[in-house]
């Protein structure tokens, strides 16, 4: 986008919007300056990464009201400008006295409050934080504008909602340079502020934060070996004269792209290798190295050998079970680079640039594609449970018959029910799962928290346990209630494809159907709703007993009458 | 030239590209209020890498004009 002209973007916006099918994610901006160029510029943004994004501009000047008005929205984006408070404040407020100032900042103070009660129910809350850099003197004092951004970020930063992020709205500023972001002469005349360069770096740098709320997170990092974790090749220059420590001037650069690797890892990224080199050179690198950052405990799947990118590619999407729009790959050949983009378009491909001290500045620019709205213990734990996954894998063989196999298992099922303390790790199921998700509903921590309050609904998560370890929450439910007419309705069913194939998923409707049973239920409705990547759900509810009421190529509606629900009572499952 | 005017304003107003005439003004081209009026001044200034002032901004009012004073802007 950074490339485009503004009519460009204009035109090209226009065009997406004709061909983007999904439902509709609807962001209004509420502002006390004129921004309405964001519309185009942040709905282009979006639609080219298949999100199907309608902005709409609050009036001019009217946050509070409009934060009332338009909190159903799918995101809400506040743009709180200071010099604009006060109608010129920007050189009014040296001549303000104490009184005059303690009376802004208290009035202000107030009108957020007013707006964090209107948006406290919202889905999500991008809240630019108030910033003064673009009146600064050059003087080393602060002004009292300085001072009154500084007191209201305070403020902003102890009353902060759960379901808001504070935008750090200078680091887009400084990023785009303070001359460029402004343009004076439409403020002058029209309360404008801002340059299309300015709403550009912003859209840019807000996406990560709507990608996480849509599901669209990264949750993979392979690398390519040679040249791109560590200087020199390997098989020619050996174990001796590779180089990543900091002794080295190019050393010094791999061992930041290495820690930069550990840092994502902690955050629950997975991180493999596909390199194209001898198995056991690798291995032995890995082990013994004195210099090598990730050690085998970091990295998920290895995929050193002499086959070709393309085949490795799609065996790693395939072991860890995620499509290859979830996967970052790094490699420093423009053949491989080029070959990957050609075939496996949907895999981001990042290539190590010609500049090698480029190359930690380009990995950290590119870091928001990973950025994940909730952090968990699941995601702390990730290495390690994928590890599990992979014992369970080399059990399974050593057994004839699966029942045998799933009940050697030991398996424990631990059900929540509306449960205040896992709220981001069920928020964060919703955004990411993809294949075992019925209705692919995306909810931010926000909505779930709604749907727990509510009287007329109740979310169901499970953990699951073996004898090999714990998986953590790994399943959600929530349903609808009309204890009126006693039917309930499923409004979304998934669970975590790294537990698939143990027959949880028949244990857990076991679990609800008996619940609602109990709850004086008489009917459930459901449905499956299609995506590109659910297809192996498609008739789950067929198998549970639920009959097919209508069906369409997008959209498959369920009815069961609970009296006539045939539980399936696996016996090694123990649900707690 | 021309032909690049009239790419941005269509791209700006939203309107097909044959509809613009040397009258075309906000009395013809009905999404052409003040907002709109700014997005045209920015996108004709990132085409043709000018600046424009306050006086001509304001006497960009048809198509005409806004020729004019493109044609003059990019001569000096």
């Amino acid at each position: 986008m950074k490339n485009l002209k503004y009519s460009e973007i204009l035109s090209l916006n226009k065009e997406l919007c004709i061909n983007l099918k999904s439902s509709p994610y609807r962001i209004t901006v509420l502002s006390n300056i004129i921004v309405h160029q964001l519309k185009e510029i942040l709905e282009y943004s979006l639609r080219s990464e298949g999100i199907n994004a309608y902005v709409m501009i609050g009036d001019y000047d009217n946050i509070v009201q409009d934060s009332f008005k338009y909190k159903g929205s799918n995101l809400i984006i506040i743009f709180w400008e200071l010099c604009n408070i006060v109608d010129g404040l920007q050189y009014k407020i040296e001549l303000f006295d104490d009184n005059k100032l303690n009376a802004i900042l208290k009035e202000t103070k107030s009108e957020i409050d007013l707006v964090f009660n209107n948006l406290k129910n919202t889905s999500l809350i991008l809240f630019n934080k108030f910033t003064s850099i673009q009146f600064s003197n050059s003087n080393i004092n602060k002004n009292n504008l300085d001072k009154l951004a500084l007191k209201l970020n305070q403020y902003l930063e102890e009353q902060v909602l759960t379901n808001a992020e504070l935008v750090d709205i200078e680091k887009v500023i400084v990023k785009v340079g303070i001359n460029s972001s402004l343009d004076l002469r439409y403020y002058y005349s029209s309360k404008a502020l801002y340059t299309i360069e300015f709403f550009k770096t912003y859209a840019e740098y807000i996406k990560p934060f709507i990608m996480s709320a849509n599901g669209k997170s990264k949750k993979a990092i392979i690398f390519d070996c040679d040249n791109t974790l560590w200087k020199g090749i390997l098989g020619e220059d050996g174990f001796d004269n590779i180089e990543m420590s900091t002794k080295t001037k190019d050393g010094a650069i791999f061992s930041e792209i290495q820690c930069i690797a550990l840092s994502l890892n902690k955050q629950g990224i997975l991180i493999g290798l596909c390199s194209k080199n001898n198995p056991g050179d690798v291995n032995q690198v890995i082990k013994s190295h004195p210099d090598m950052k990730l050690r085998e405990e970091h990295i998920t799947i290895n995929k050193s050998n002499w086959s070709d990118k393309i085949t490795n590619l799609r065996q790693i999407a395939k072991e860890l079970n995620i499509g290859f729009d979830s996967i970052v790959f790094i490699d420093d050949s423009s053949f491989e680079v080029n070959l990957i983009r050609e075939k496996l378009p949907e895999i981001t491909v990042l290539q190590v640039p010609e500049r090698l001290y480029y190359y930690p500045k380009m990995l950290r620019e590119n870091i928001g594609l990973f950025y994940n709205l909730s952090f968990t213990v699941e995601d702390k734990n990730k290495t390690q449970i994928y590890r599990q996954q992979v014992k369970r894998e080399s059990v399974k063989n050593e057994f004839s018959n699966i029942e045998d196999y799933l009940a050697s298992l030991e398996l424990g099922m631990t059900i929540y029910e509306d449960d205040n303390s896992i709220i981001p790790r069920m928020s964060q199921m919703t955004q990411k799962t993809n294949q075992f998700n019925l209705t692919t509903k995306r909810y931010t921590e926000g909505d779930i928290r709604n749907f727990i309050m509510a009287d007329d609904s109740k979310v169901f998560a499970f953990a699951i346990s073996d004898k090999f370890g714990n998986s953590g929450v790994t399943g959600l439910c929530i349903i609808r209630f009309d204890n009126k007419n006693q039917t309930a309705d499923i409004d979304t069913l998934l669970m975590s494809c790294r537990i698939i194939g143990r027959n949880i998923e028949y244990a857990f409707i076991d679990y609800l159907m008996n619940f609602l049973n109990n709850d004086k239920i008489e009917s459930v409705t459901s449905r499956y709703i299609k995506t590109n990547k659910n297809e192996q759900v498609k008739k789950f509810y067929d198998k549970c007993s639920f009959s097919l009421t209508k069906c369409t190529d997008i959209i498959r509606n369920y009815k069961l009458s609970l009296n006539r629900y045939k539980p399936k009572n696996y016996k090694y499952i123990k649900v707690r | 030239m021309e032909n690049r005017i009239k790419d941005v304003m269509a791209a700006v107003f939203e309107i097909s590209k044959k509809k613009i005439s040397d009258d075309s003004s906000p009395d013809t081209i009905k999404s052409w209020d003040s907002l709109k009026h700014m997005n045209l001044v920015v996108a004709l200034e990132e085409e043709f890498k000018i600046q424009l002032t306050d006086e001509e901004i304001v006497e960009m009012i048809n198509y005409q004009l806004i020729k004019l004073i493109i044609k003059e802007k990019t001569n000096k």
